[in-house]
């Protein structure tokens, strides 16, 4: 069978070879456009003026459009309709597209945008949490607040309490591929749209609203991206519609991908956070109450802010069981880009308040970090006794059956050598004046669904053609993760044959239509499923004729080992479609899958908006130099569950490539706007994303040997967004470091850039 | 950009009647000057590029056992030719960049620009290097007279650097860790008659002379000579990348590392 073997990505030689095709690789049609956005200098205020004659006469512009010469809605927004695709006289962020300039070249359109001249009534911005807070600047009616228990009452009985504040920056995605789109027009007014996205369905819709037209007139196409990690959820609408109009008002094809620059100026990134904590706990480091204020900045336009603040709040408790907890989220408008999905979703940021608070604790009382994090986790349900004991339940009502960190920890604990290394870190640190080691341990249980419940479906389509060659397509989307191979070896184990029998195609949404986001790790688990039940359609029909022609019981048809098996015959694959064909069978089949069990009260915060969790464990050890606050991973060891995983060489790609962006997050990944609101760090020259050499010298990556008690496909488990999450024991090593150097708890704050270290170190000397 | 014409002369004489012409400008590798005028930032008439001249180009030793660099000579050559005479500026130019700067920037470009971030010019005031032109000599202390202001006249050219070697130097650069430009750098060079030692990347001023340090460490060469002094956070650099405070704090930890590795 193939899943569960570790074959590489689908597309590996062609990605090494550079015939892999992006959206900007396509070769453009005769007479193509490319376009460019002219965008706001300011961060607020009002456009008095707009001299766009010398963009007009500019060379190589054969049009020039602003809001009001677009023919149907102006919104590319994925939620409230809340975001123009260009300004319609307001500003709101540096970088709005104001108008947008077709012309004959990439570069024409680019220089010909930046010779309009604008003029604007400036207002102050509203750049910080503060300033947003004191103006009331909310999303979501004000603050959200989701309960357990009686929390005032167990802070005040608590044996120890301790209030602290956890500031977290934002993060780019900095995917490789910008952001790109193409639209081909076709007769009558329709479109076919190719575009670098996780959401084709999302594409279709917002092209349809922009143009007028239904969505049966507009096709999306998407091979694949050179990277999302959600920035391609909703921000490529803008580029697909201004694309979409061009093209229908001007009959030629027309191009647009944003430049570097552009695209770090004008998308939305990861939410920042600040969590303000407030815990009561005994002297074991047992959590008595705890309250958590979450204030995020969600930006300029509502976007995804609603669903990312609630997954933060669904994430507040990580692995513990909270018997009292009040849980505040503040949802901030702000005059930035608009805030938007990044892998993980606002779990990162709700889990890396817990494990700082978890970290507080252990150095309060002097306690070892991992001990403090033990006593306070769910209890182990082992799948045995799934549903069987009731009061290990989150602050939102799910009763958590699956978890499974006690063992994984213990095992990494042992794999890693954790007790003696810790002894000899403590003693390297006692002769070493200069630098300090520190080791960090964080754990992470992540929920598996889209909260938005009806998200939870997915849809394939498959066909054996008669020489029984196979044609796979779904709704999901190929970002380098491995999707479309994994479900490949899906489709090959339904039918018993190899693989490379399989012909993996783009995602099509005139193949699959109404297709969700690739999101919230959610693709093979949705889409694998679907595609499971399309080829199990298929085969059926194909065991129910050859049963017939071979006057043998259905049950004796099995198809295993690139063979179809009839009683007592054996004919290949191949010669089974083309005998089902000539014996008049439907070789093509759909196959749909909605996730089971799932029931979810937003308003109430209560119910089980997650299929299962997924689990992970993480060890890491670094130094620094006390000196400048320099630092290095020097060692990290990771277990993560996967389930009965379907490949586990993409997996542990996934699990490796995670744990180095998530350690990007909290350590060299600095976003900084000036008091104007200017993103001042928009290109690699001042943004720094983690490179090859930044990765552990040591990096030992495992994959926790089980399987999903739930019916997942194979019953194999998500693996996108949770181990993410696993970076945060680098921040926790980096802080361990710092506390090494006095009697202080060090408060590092994310990103812990060398200068947050040294002075996380000042403040542990006190 | 906007459009300039462009020469490629062969000698030095060439290119200084090229550069005589309303609003020319030299190039050399490209590494600034190119991202300046895509930027827009300036708009020279014509561009006379400085890399088809040979007498501009090379590494040798002088009479006076000074190193003398030509003026367009890369980052890339300094690296692997100056090393057995002078290891510690070999090393500073293997360290500028990446390989594309270090094979098209130039030492002449780089210390006409006098970027504040920039590694040479450290180099050059903490060897008490002498700039050669067209035109004149000129010592590195009446060379380096601000952010990105120089002694250099209009049309000026950079011919020739000589460093007179050190007995024991060290360069030491605390990178930021996007760029890799000097977030602050330090080089310190002892001669006979004293030791020097100049700071990049961390005063509004650009490249500057720590004086203290200087008449420290004359005293005695050691790390902990300058461990009582301390810099002020007053006029330091405060941007994106660094407080004022964290590049005061970075002069001296990167000073006693130079001294340390010297
Ligand atoms: C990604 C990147 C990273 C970099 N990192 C570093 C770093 O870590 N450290 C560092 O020090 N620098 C760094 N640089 C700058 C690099 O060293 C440049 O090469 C250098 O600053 C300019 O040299 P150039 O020959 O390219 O000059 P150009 O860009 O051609 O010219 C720069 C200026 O000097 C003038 N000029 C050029 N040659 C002469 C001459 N012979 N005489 C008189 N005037 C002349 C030009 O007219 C222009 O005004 C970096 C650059 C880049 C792009």
């Amino acid at each position: 069978m193939s899943v569960t073997k570790p074959l590489p990505h689908d597309s590996g030689p062609l990605h090494v070879t550079g015939q892999a095709r992006y959206v900007d690789d396509i070769p453009t049609p005769a007479n193509c456009l490319h376009l460019a956005f002219g965008t706001s200098s300011i961060a607020r205020g009002t456009v008095t003026a707009m001299d766009l004659d010398p963009v007009r006469t500019a060379p190589g512009v054969v049009a020039v459009l602003t809001a009001d010469d677009l023919p149907f809605a102006n919104d590319v927004s994925p939620s409230i309709h809340d975001e123009p695709l260009l300004s319609v006289g307001t500003v709101h962020y540096v970088g709005q597209p104001i108008f947008v300039v077709a012309a004959t070249s990439h570069h024409a359109a680019r220089r010909a945008a930046a010779k309009a001249r604008i003029t604007y009534a400036e207002e102050a911005p509203i750049l910080t949490v503060d300033q947003a807070v004191a103006a009331g600047q909310y999303f979501d009616d004000g603050p959200r607040v989701w309960q357990k228990g009686d929390t005032d009452a167990a802070l005040a009985a608590a044996p120890h309490r301790l209030r602290g504040r956890l500031e977290m920056g934002g993060q780019e995605h900095f995917y490789l591929e910008s952001h790109a789109s193409m639209v081909a027009p076709q007769e009558g007014g329709d479109v076919v749209v190719y575009s670098s996205t996780q959401h084709p369905t999302e594409i279709q819709h917002k092209v349809a609203e922009a143009l007028g037209v239904p969505m049966n007139a507009v096709r999306v196409e998407a091979r694949r991206m050179g990277g999302g990690f959600g920035g391609k959820e909703s921000q490529g609408n803008a580029l697909a519609c201004a694309c979409a109009v061009i093209a229908v008002k001007t009959g030629r094809p027309v191009k647009m991908r944003y430049d570097r620059d552009d695209d770090m100026t004008i998308t939305g990134k990861r939410h920042d956070f600040r969590i303000d904590y407030d815990v009561g706990f005994d002297d074991t480091g047992r959590i008595k109450g705890i309250d958590f204020q979450q204030y995020t900045r969600g930006g300029w336009a509502l976007d995804l802010t609603i669903p990312v603040a609630d997954r933060a709040m669904l994430h507040a408790d990580n692995a513990y069981l909270l018997d009292h907890a009040r849980i505040t989220s503040h949802r901030l408008r702000t005059n930035t880009q608009s805030a938007t999905a990044y892998r993980g979703f606002g779990g990162p940021q709700g889990i890396f308040g817990i494990e700082r608070v978890m970290d507080h604790i252990a150095h309060t009382l002097g306690l070892d970090p991992i001990a403090v994090r033990q006593v306070n986790y769910y209890h182990n349900m082992g799948p045995v006794r799934a549903g069987k004991v009731s009061g290990n339940t989150t602050p939102y009502g799910m009763e958590v059956r699956d978890f499974i960190l006690d063992e994984m920890t213990e095992k990494l604990l042992a794999d890693a050598n954790y007790a003696d290394r810790k002894a000899a870190i403590a003693d390297w640190n006692a002769k070493n004046p200069i630098l300090k080691r520190g080791i960090g341990f964080s754990p992470v249980k992540f929920g598996i669904s889209f909260t938005l419940t009806h998200l939870n479906q997915a849809g394939a389509l498959v066909h054996v053609y008669q020489d029984g060659s196979i044609h796979l397509n779904h709704g999901g989307t190929e970002m380098g993760q491995g999707l479309f191979q994994k479900v490949a070896q899906v489709a090959a184990s339904r039918f018993g044959v190899d693989v490379s029998l399989v012909k993996i195609t783009a995602t099509d949404t005139g193949k699959v239509p109404n297709t969700s986001a690739t999101a919230a790790s959610s693709g093979s688990d949705l889409n694998g499923m679907a595609a499971k039940a399309a080829c199990d359609t298929i085969r059926d029909r194909m065991a129910n004729c050859l049963a017939e022609l071979h006057q043998c019981p259905v049950e004796r048809v099995r198809f295993e080992d690139g063979k179809v098996r009839v009683g007592d015959n054996e004919m290949t694959f191949e010669q089974a479609a083309a005998t089902c064909y000539q014996n008049r069978v439907s070789l093509s089949a759909t196959g749909f899958y909605k996730t089971p069990d799932l029931s979810w009260d937003r308003a109430k915060g209560q119910g089980r908006p997650f299929f299962y969790f997924s689990h992970g464990a993480a060890l890491t050890e670094v130094v620094i130099d006390t000196l400048t606050g320099e630092n290095r991973i020097l060692r990290t060891d990771i277990i993560h569950d996967v389930g009965r995983s379907l490949n586990p060489a993409l997996d542990k790609g996934q699990v490796e490539g995670a744990f180095v962006q998530g350690a990007g997050w909290l350590t060299t990944e600095e976003l900084v706007w000036d008091d104007k609101g200017r993103l001042r760090t928009h290109a690699p020259s001042t943004y720094k994303i983690p490179a090859c050499s930044d990765r552990p010298e040591v990096f030992n990556v495992e994959l926790w040997d089980g399987e999903n008690p739930e019916a997942t496909i194979y019953r194999s488990k998500a693996v996108g967004e949770p181990p993410f999450n696993l970076g945060m024991s680098a921040f926790f090593a980096l802080s361990d470091a710092a506390a090494a150097c006095g009697p202080n708890y060090p408060m590092l704050d994310a990103p812990a850039t060398a200068e947050r270290v040294l002075q996380a170190v000042k403040r542990a000397r006190g | 950009m906007y459009a300039f014409d462009i020469e490629r002369p062969t000698t030095i004489a060439d290119a200084v009647a090229a550069l005589g012409a309303e609003d020319a400008q030299a190039l050399g590798g490209g590494q600034t000057l190119i991202p300046t005028l895509k930027q827009r930032l300036a708009m020279p008439s014509k561009l006379v590029s400085l890399t088809a001249i040979p007498e501009l180009k090379g590494v040798c030793v002088a009479d006076d056992g000074a190193l003398c660099i030509g003026g367009g000579t890369t980052h890339a050559t300094v690296a692997a030719q100056a090393a057995a005479h002078y290891p510690a500026l070999a090393a500073l130019a293997g360290g500028i960049g990446d390989p594309a700067v270090r094979n098209r920037g130039t030492i002449g470009g780089s210390l006409a620009n006098n970027d504040p971030a920039a590694c040479y010019p450290a180099a050059a005031l903490a060897s008490g290097a002498t700039i050669v032109t067209n035109a004149r000599q000129m010592a590195a202390d009446d060379y380096f007279q601000g952010l990105f202001t120089t002694a250099l006249d209009e049309g000026e050219i950079i011919t020739e650097v000589r460093f007179p070697v050190p007995d024991r130097a060290a360069y030491m650069k605390f990178q930021q860790p996007a760029s890799r430009f000097a977030l602050t750098g330090v080089f310190v060079a002892k001669y006979a008659d004293g030791v020097r030692v100049a700071v990049t990347g961390a005063s509004e001023g650009g490249v500057f002379r720590w004086t203290e340090a200087e008449a420290a460490l004359s005293a005695d060469f050691s790390a902990d000579a300058v461990a009582g002094l301390s810099v002020s956070s007053n006029g330091m650099m405060g941007d994106v990348h660094g407080t004022p405070d964290y590049r005061a704090h970075l002069v001296k930890v990167m000073t006693k590392r130079a001294v340390a590795a010297a």
